[in-house]
């Protein structure tokens, strides 16, 4: 067990300072926005994998959530004027605020009637942005959101800024490995697994599922608030329940529940549209049968491959080795 | 004359479902240092009980008092933290995870809740974690499930699978254990395991409450019993006495128990 979590600790360190090396081979704008949306779809499904990964609570929730932080620090920032910095930490204050909220539903609903009420909180951000025309911009958005420094040091270009988030997915995937491998994860488990039997040891489910939507949200908003401020540009067409499903995907194609499979499932699936680029009107019906096929034939993602090979490896040298 | 305390009392516990009444005006106190059976027909509101003790099931009227307090309006999982341990009819395990596992979500309720303070002092995170391991580690060997402690438990045998669940429960430090049919689909040597357990743990001055079809381990392991049926109490008082009750023959032992007893005594002499 031990060693199975210890080297999935090496894999992750490996897929961060890869990311970390791919800029300086590459000198294309066009694929450094593509590495900076990778690295925050990283963080967004960290926290998604709280609740629908470990808790089992499909949340299609999520694009509502990424919305309200974009919104929320692209507003402050550029309206008031406020440090994006502090204005980050406002639209991580607001997803605690969302989590809570949010979480409250799961309480009283479960399955399909969960997923229903999360994916309306997704079309109603959506409808807000997209009438609210004097705040948010409705369709037309928001632009000129700012960039900000570090130090002295300016993020003005995509590349800069990618550095600066990767930091950030660093740090957050510190902060999952912490949460995810304590009791805390055992506890989001044990829900998913048996949520009767939590009550009877002394445990309090509400606070567990809450807890886990309050993760989800701050990790949400955060990821929404990097996207704001890297892409400079926010419009409510963006923030549909495609993309709710979009992270979904990620974290299914990955494995769910697992660290190294969130990451394993956000390189992929941000991948996957440019390497199918060349099957032009194709690419939308690969993609999904794509998706279909390893749902099918890998409900535990791709990091269970890993797995597969390695037990096939292991049982090939132990017949060898008994006869 | 000291009176013996009284670990658990229902009083007037009425269980209304819709029109059907599953429970009507039952009584009993469960005694310290004494092991309580609740016996009685398929039906006869035993389950019932026990999910109105432990609050999965709330009685529609009537108190449940535990040390004398009140606890009928008090949440499943407040009730357990006080001392109220459970294990269930079908096995509830976290089925994906290891024994080891099980055991240490069945001890963490008594850690900190707060998850900051977990996460800014690591100290304290460790700590926990290593006291919470070495009384898992402890309560396997106790159980005899040591070597099974990172086998995932859906894995492991319906026996084995009773035990962990037991294991899980003794993790919360339980005054009072209930026990739903602790016997039931375990084999002949399974069984005995676990009575011989089930004694041990009562000797370290936990209190049980268990409801139960097999007749043997109710006649061996009881002090008091409980006749429900029909969902009113029939018959209580000490295993003798039930098992010579008219009433409880006719309504749950049957005739043939009887004749089966007096040829056994027979044989006996």
């Amino acid at each position: 067990m031990k060693r199975i979590a210890n080297r999935q600790y090496l894999w992750i360190g490996a897929i961060f300072v890869v990311l970390a090396l791919v800029p300086l081979f590459i000198d294309n704008n066009y694929y450094i926005t593509i590495l900076n949306q990778m690295v925050i779809n990283m963080i967004v499904v960290f926290g998604l994998n709280f609740i629908t990964g470990l808790t089992g609570q499909m949340n299609l929730g999520t694009a509502g959530i990424y919305a309200i932080g974009a919104y929320t620090s692209a507003l402050l920032s550029k309206n008031f004027g406020i440090s994006p910095w502090l204005t980050m930490m406002a639209a991580i204050c607001a997803g605690f605020l969302l989590g809570r909220g949010l979480g409250y539903p799961s309480l009283k609903m479960k399955g399909v009637y969960l997923s229903l009420t999360t994916l309306a909180f997704t079309e109603i951000v959506r409808i807000f942005a997209t009438n609210l025309i004097d705040i948010t911009g409705g369709t037309q958005g928001i632009n000129d959101i700012p960039r900000f420094a570090v130090g002295p040091v300016m993020l003005d270009t995509n590349t800069k800024y990618f550095y600066f988030i990767l930091v950030v997915a660093v740090l957050v995937c510190l902060l999952s490995i912490r949460i995810v491998y304590s009791k805390w994860g055992r506890e989001f488990r044990a829900v998913r697994d048996n949520a009767d039997a939590i009550e009877s040891l002394g445990l309090d489910i509400k606070k567990i599922k809450i807890r886990a939507f309050t993760l989800a949200a701050m990790y949400g908003t955060l990821g929404g608030a990097l996207y704001a401020h890297f892409n400079s540009y926010i419009t409510s067409l963006s923030f549909t329940t495609d993309l709710s499903i979009n992270y979904v995907i990620i974290l299914m194609v990955g494995g769910i529940g697992s660290i190294l499979g969130n990451m394993v499932g956000a390189v992929v699936v941000t991948l996957l549209p440019e390497l199918l680029r060349f099957l032009g009107d194709y690419y939308q019906i690969t993609y999904c049968i794509l998706v279909l096929i390893s749902a099918l034939f890998l409900p535990n993602g791709l990091v269970s491959i890993y797995g597969k090979i390695t037990g096939l490896l292991n049982k090939g040298s132990s017949a060898e080795g008994g006869e | 004359m000291e009176q013996t305390q009284v670990v658990l009392e229902v009083q007037n516990l009425v269980k209304r479902f819709d029109g059907l009444v599953a429970v009507d005006n039952l009584n009993f106190k469960v005694k310290k240092g004494r092991i309580h059976a609740l016996i009685g027909p398929n039906g006869a509101g035993k389950t019932t009980t026990v999910n109105m003790i432990t609050g999965d099931n709330p009685q529609t009227e009537g108190e449940v008092l535990f040390y004398g307090k009140s606890i009928s309006k008090m949440p499943i999982y407040e009730r357990a933290s006080l001392g109220i341990g459970r294990t269930f009819q079908n096995i509830k395990l976290f089925s994906t995870m290891t024994v080891m596992e099980n055991l240490l979500i069945g001890g963490q309720g008594k850690t900190t809740q707060n998850l900051l303070k977990y996460l800014a002092n690591f100290k304290l995170a460790q700590r926990e974690e290593r006291q919470l391991r070495e009384k898992a580690e402890e309560i396997l060997n106790f159980i005899g499930m040591y070597k099974y402690k990172d086998e995932q438990v859906s894995n492991l045998a319906y026996g084995r699978q009773k035990m962990t669940e037991l294991g899980r429960t003794l993790m919360g430090d339980p005054k009072l254990i209930l026990l739903d049919e602790p016997a039931a689909g375990l084999n002949p040597s399974e069984r005995k395991e676990f009575i011989d357990i089930i004694q041990k743990v009562f000797e370290n001055n936990v209190d049980m409450f268990l409801i139960e079809h097999n007749m043997d381990v109710v006649m061996n392991l009881s002090h008091d019993i409980t006749v429900l049926n029909f969902g009113c109490k029939i018959a209580e008082g000490d295993p003798k006495s039930i098992l010579e009750n008219e009433e409880v023959i006719s309504a749950y032992l049957g005739e043939g128990y009887r004749k089966q007893m007096k040829k056994e005594a027979g044989q006996d002499a």
